[in-house]
């Protein structure tokens, strides 16, 4: 690589157009990180000061009463609290079906794999929208767990599960098929295999999954919104902020709505910022080779 | 945020042999049962989440149903002839071609230019890539909900930043004005989006040789040259698949709209996954719920998006044999 750097020169000419177009991308970068700082940042306002406008990014300024009346009054607590449940919930599910399946996928023939294979396939790319929302949420209801996040948790996971199944699979394939037999030698079961053998190799896409089920979780809005629609207490952030708009005069409440828009942004920030490498390399690789 | 981009070991190219197919190199096949106890999960899920809910659908089809089992009444072909009828739906199909070209329109390109300039290797190019990629982790709900604030007439920063520049003289009406709020949507779709595709043409350059590169710097090609002469022609397998992803992902889009203008004003942004959601769930302005005709119009749209998809893939194959 410094050997390569080495070799190219640049001219005058080619060296002002490099910077020029650094300026361009720090201007994008600029105006593409402007809302989610002007969220922020607004969180830190006085109700009075969102409500007039202008053109300030900071606030004259800085109060942190929007976080506590957010916090306590609007059932932020309770919220917050739902999310994490929800995404973590969404990420062990997601974790255990897929490595499993994508395990099997990988490893076995069987009767009518390929069919089912098929049916995995055709389901990712079959989209009827929130309409299939509408038998789940019976399902839960009549089950009677529609008391819980629980039907979300696993509608949910159900629901995405197709990706992962494929990027686990995929990663088996590349595992070599010598290190089964090794273990199965050693008088390992298949499922033993699975678990001493395969898992500990799969670590960098259970980590990729883990991540990508976990923002999938905190994410969701429509079916939570659905499933509480006549129960607050299990909102989770996304439908709890979003509600706020509705209930009375909604200008009134901007204050705390930026501040339960951050409250809901900044965990998946802190994750993505730590975490880069997974969300991308997770999205490239399902795409190119799905 | 790490310098290097972190690549699947199954996308890098390998030369690895094919597996022997001989089962009697193998050992016996064993735990027949404990893998399909291990699949039980996963089949389930499939079957709860995916298939039971598409029957179901087809179930209602022909049914006036309003979310209370008594209600249900066999209505023949009604459901079919008002869904010809409706030009509610029929303008919200419109809606929803006019939103998905114009997000095209805009998304690619720019997603394809940020992807060329990251591919520069300019000081700083991986934070730039996390900076584009960012807006992609966020829910769309909350995304609509940040520019609804941005957008906002009177309180909103953007008029605020242009008046201050004196750029207007009188707010403009982003989400309230019928002839802006299409623009105002698909900014937000634009900036929530374009990192996603951006990403996807990344992996695809740097898996274009350096040497074809280095071939044409010989030759004399220039900056521009380079752009339309190898790397396009060498990325053609990775965009027609993002524009594939870019179509399907279009047309389905509906939550970060329902959060950002709910359809409106009017039905100008009333795309048709949110008029057909506003049905099922009586959410919009007509309060009852008329979820058989809503699934026979869910039917529809997957329909049209099927079709467009299908369009696609011809027009993409034509395309092919003549370049």
């Amino acid at each position: 690589m410094a050997k390569n750097k080495a070799q190219i020169v640049y001219s005058p000419a080619q060296k002002a157009i490099r910077v020029l177009l650094w300026v361009l991308l720090v201007c994008i970068s600029v105006i593409v990180i402007f809302p989610v700082l002007y969220i922020i940042l607004g969180s830190f306002k006085e109700n009075q000061e969102l409500l007039v406008g202008g053109s300030n990014i900071f606030p004259a300024r800085w109060v942190t009463q929007n976080y506590v009346d957010a916090w306590n009054q609007a059932n932020f607590a309770v919220y917050t609290k739902n999310s994490l449940f929800l995404s973590v919930g969404v990420m062990l599910i997601s974790l255990f079906v897929s490595s499993m399946a994508g395990y099997v996928f990988s490893r076995k023939t069987f009767p009518g794999k390929e069919i089912i294979y098929g049916i995995f396939t055709a389901f990712m790319f079959i989209n009827v929208g929130s309409v299939s929302l509408r038998p789940l949420y019976e399902l839960a209801t009549n089950l009677k767990i529609n008391t819980s996040l629980w039907p979300v948790i696993l509608f949910s996971a159900g629901g995405g599960q197709a990706t992962y199944i494929f990027l686990c699979r995929g990663y088996v394939n590349s595992v070599p098929r010598e290190l089964d037999e090794a273990a199965r030698i050693d008088g390992c079961s298949f499922f033993q295999t699975y678990y001493k053998v395969i898992i500990p190799m799969l670590k960098p896409v259970m980590a990729t999954i883990a991540i990508l089920s976990f923002r999938q979780g905190w994410n969701e809005y429509i079916m939570p919104r659905v499933f509480t629609m006549t129960n607050d207490s299990l909102r989770p952030l996304t439908v709890g902020v979003n509600m706020l708009k509705n209930a009375g005069d909604g200008a009134a409440a901007w204050n705390i709505m930026f501040a339960g828009a951050t409250i809901a942004i900044i965990p998946i920030l802190i994750v993505f910022i730590c975490f880069s490498r997974y969300f991308m390399g997770g999205l490239t690789s399902g795409a190119v080779k799905g | 945020m790490s310098t290097k981009p972190y690549v699947n070991p199954q996308l890098a190219p390998t030369t690895r042999t094919p597996r022997p197919a001989d089962k009697k190199m193998r050992l016996k096949e064993s735990g027949g049962v404990a893998a399909w106890v291990m699949l039980a999960p996963s089949l389930i899920f499939l079957a709860v989440c995916s298939i039971y809910p598409f029957i179901w659908i087809f179930r209602y089809v022909l049914y006036n149903y309003d979310g209370i089992p008594a209600h249900t009444r066999f209505t023949g072909m009604r459901n079919i002839t008002n869904m010809f009828a409706d030009a509610k739906f029929w303008s919200s199909v419109g809606t929803t071609f006019e939103y998905a070209l114009w997000k095209l329109v805009f998304i690619i390109p720019l997603a394809l230019i940020m992807a060329v300039l990251l591919n520069q290797k300019l000081r700083g190019s991986s934070f730039f890539r996390g900076v584009f990629f960012m807006p992609t982790v966020i829910s769309s709900s909350i995304s609509g909900m940040i520019f609804m604030f941005i957008f906002a007439t009177g309180n909103g920063i953007l008029n605020g930043i242009f008046q201050k520049l004196g750029l207007i003289a009188q707010p403009i009406g982003w989400l309230t004005d019928t002839s802006v709020v299409m623009a105002s949507v698909i900014i937000m779709s634009v900036w929530a989006g374009f990192g996603n595709y951006m990403l996807y043409f990344v992996t695809g350059m740097t898996s274009i040789s350096e040497d074809v590169y280095e071939a044409s710097r010989i030759d004399g090609a220039n900056a521009v040259q380079t752009f339309f002469r190898v790397t396009l022609p060498m990325l053609a397998p990775v965009l027609k698949v993002v524009l594939m992803l870019a179509i399907t992902g279009a047309f389905k889009d509906y939550e970060a709209i329902m959060v950002l203008t709910n359809g409106g004003p009017g039905t100008r942004t009333n795309v048709m996954f949110l008029y057909i959601y506003n049905l099922i769930f009586g959410t919009g302005s007509n309060a009852t719920r008329q979820i058989g005709y809503g699934a026979l119009l869910s039917l529809m749209a997957a329909v049209i998006v099927g079709a467009v998809t299908i369009v696609y893939n011809i027009v993409a194959k034509k395309l092919d044999d003549v370049v």
